[in-house]
């Protein structure tokens, strides 16, 4: 106790503090509280910003929310095309740590020989390799499953076409971004792909979502496509017209069918055709939509519209005779010929026998300028109003510039070319009393409103005409079907090659309508080189538009406007080409 | 007043445990609605897989090839028509049917 200070009598300590010391240390302490406050205030307020940001640097994040693309679906509502998730492998080469057995493994998951799987994770210098793009989602999880470090997986979506080749052409395909490279994948690329969405949360340390932060943007989904195919009808007329196309030996085939009351496309075919999801070795062959790209001299086809314009315009009746012998007419230094003398026809015979003098004798009825406008009004020569890329224009010259003789020459389809689709298209006015109506590959159920190009009573002749043509006694009897009445045109079209025709390659045409009263479809179907010596439209052609309408109008519920006789098939009249 | 304080104090100390606590419930609540709603976008992505799949097996070409590769089927045409003629039926009925081109099915 007595070593103890005494600070109250301490006489060392009673020494006097002067004030200011005190004072001095109060000042002191009330600074540095001020600096304290200062900062707060820095931190809070004026700096906030910046310290906010920092902060939500290091946990915030922006996660992308990802838009499905919609699925392309036919008129029932059956889906064409869909997505479907599939992860893409990848890796680190220089983090990867693997047993022989198990990359073994991984090689024959990802169908690939080990050697090129080895060569790929040997590029040490790299620090992404994709090992495979979109592997089925069984696999990714087997992938998974062997649990190799240094091999991610990335979750993407993939395009399954579940009715693979049928609709092909019309669907198309998508690449490896999503992004439609053909057909309706391309021309509603746009609606399809949807708009990526945003938000931004708070990761905890494992990465945990674990706060919403900020305001979200919610992905618009991709609109789903419905289109005016039905699968059915597209499967039918892809199937005739693959047995069709082998059994003629013909190098490829198109079918287009329309319901001509809305003008909706109901199939549109081609072979030869792919499987959109194994595209490794195609080619343009292949992918070719021919029945809207490529355009060829449609032949005896057109001689219908021939006739029907010169109807419109008063120079000829259905019975009108015209001088069709003897068989041959010169013209320019060309000659032009039927396949036999058919005498004295009316315009009607004219179109049932297809005599070639016949139709260039009722074009010479008519000035180019009239012809050149009827072209025009029925779509030759111009682009088809529809949402579909690759879709071509045909061509017809300016009227101006036209020869007596290919004025002559057009009348039966030669001289100007145009696409199936086009050809198809034109004869909604014949189908439609008249009336060419805008066609569409979506699906509409209301009546198509159309220009009217021809009279409904000289749409009723030509129809009539047509039913004639498909008849015993025309050239396209094989067009018959049991139940309904039918009637249309076969063509048979030489083959331009370089300058000049040849003389053994064919293109057959078949373009009609069914039934023939009251037309519900247009069914165009062209066989591209017949090689088995059944080149004739009305042979090549005819039977599969048989089969086509028969099928589609009874799927349609279209009840029969014949009664059932057995099938007789008469001997066709042999076609002027 | 010292009591009051050091009420408020307590308070005050209760109220921030308390709402630790209620911050980590809901950012735990809030990962198993994240879990769940994953979960849901998957079993969707695979109700898609799957009706594509389904889809894809019955296609018409699917069907088509199933029947004629393992069934051994064939296309019927008009022209494979079996008449059926009546015991009893005249005798016009039955020249018909010898003239029918007919299959056994």
């Amino acid at each position: 106790m007595s070593r103890s200070v005494l600070y109250s009598s301490s006489p060392l300590l009673a020494s006097k503090t002067p004030v200011w010391r005190s004072k001095f240390i109060v000042a002191g302490i009330a600074l540095a509280f001020a600096g304290l406050a200062g900062r707060a205030a820095y931190i809070q307020i004026f700096g906030n910003e910046f310290f906010q940001k920092q902060g939500e640097v290091r946990f915030a994040r922006t996660l992308e929310l990802p838009a499905n693309r919609g699925r392309i679906l036919d008129r029932n509502g059956l889906i064409l095309a869909s997505s479907v998730p599939a992860s893409s492998i990848w890796a680190i080469p220089e983090d990867v740590q693997a047993s022989k057995a198990q990359l073994a493994e991984l090689a024959t998951l990802l169908e690939m020989p080990l050697a090129d799987l080895n060569k790929k994770l040997g590029d040490e210098d790299k620090t992404f390799v994709w090992l495979k793009r979109q592997v089925d989602e069984p696999v990714a999880q087997k992938i998974h499953a062997i649990g190799i470090k240094g091999i991610y997986q990335r979750k993407e979506y993939k395009r399954q076409y579940p009715e693979g080749e049928t609709t092909a052409h019309v669907v198309g395909f998508t690449n490896v971004e999503d992004r439609g490279q053909e057909g309706i994948e391309l021309a509603f690329n746009k609606d399809l792909a949807g708009k990526a969405g945003s938000r931004r949360v708070i990761k905890d340390r494992l990465g945990r979502v674990v706060e919403d932060v900020g305001e979200q943007m919610p992905p618009v989904e991709g609109k789903d496509i419905q289109l005016s195919i039905d699968s059915k009808v597209q499967f039918f007329a892809y199937q005739k017209l693959r047995d069709a196309v082998i059994a003629r030996k013909a190098k490829a085939g198109s079918v287009v069918v329309l319901d001509s009351t809305t003008g909706e496309v109901l199939a549109l075919v081609n072979y030869p055709s792919y499987v959109p999801d194994r595209r490794k070795n195609l080619t343009g062959e292949q992918l070719r939509n021919r029945a809207l790209t490529d355009t060829f001299e449609p032949g005896s086809t057109m001689k219908p519209i021939t006739v029907a314009m010169a109807l419109e315009a008063g120079r000829i009746k259905p019975q009108t005779i015209i001088e069709t012998g003897p068989g041959r007419y010169s013209l320019g230094g060309f000659t032009i010929s039927d396949t036999h003398n058919y005498g004295t026809l009316t315009v009607e015979g004219v179109i049932q026998k297809s005599s070639n003098v016949g139709a260039l004798k009722i074009a010479q009825k008519m000035s180019p300028q009239e012809m050149w406008e009827t072209y025009m009004a029925l779509g030759y020569g111009q682009k088809p109003q529809i949402q579909f890329p690759g879709a071509v224009t045909g061509r017809v010259r300016p009227w101006k510039t036209w020869r007596p003789v290919e004025q002559a020459t057009m009348a039966y389809g030669y001289g100007l070319s145009a696409s199936l689709f086009q050809m198809a298209h034109s004869y909604t006015a014949f189908a439609h009393d008249g009336q060419i109506i805008p066609v569409t590959m979506l699906k509409s159920s209301e009546p198509a409103v159309g220009v009217q190009v021809f009279s409904a009573a000289n749409a009723h002749a030509v129809r009539r005409m047509l039913q004639m043509a498909a008849a015993p006694g025309g050239t396209g009897p094989l067009a018959q079907t049991v139940g309904y009445s039918v009637g249309g045109k076969s063509g048979t079209a030489h083959k331009q090659v370089g300058k000049g025709y040849a003389t053994n390659k064919y293109r057959a045409w078949f373009t009609g309508m069914a039934p023939i009263e009251a037309p519900r479809i247009i069914v165009g179907v062209m066989i591209d080189e017949p090689s088995d010596g059944n080149y004739f439209g009305g042979v090549a052609a005819a039977p599969v538009f048989s089969e086509v309408v028969q099928q589609t109008l009874r799927m349609m519920g279209v009840q029969p406007d014949m009664s059932v006789k057995p099938q007789i098939t008469t001997q066709a009249v042999e076609e002027s080409f | 007043m010292a009591r009051l304080n050091l009420i408020l104090l307590l308070a005050v100390l209760a109220s921030a445990l308390y709402l630790v606590r209620t911050q980590y419930e809901s950012r735990r609540l809030y990962v198993e609605l994240e879990k769940a709603t994953a979960e849901a976008r998957k079993i969707e992505m695979d109700n898609e897989r799957l009706q594509v799949e389904k889809r894809a097996q019955a296609t018409p070409l699917k069907v088509e090839k199933l029947a004629k590769e393992r069934l051994q089927m064939r296309t019927v045409t008009p022209a494979i028509t079996q008449y059926v003629t009546y015991k009893d039926a005249p005798a016009a009925a039955a020249g018909a049917a010898s003239a029918a081109e007919g299959t056994k099915p």
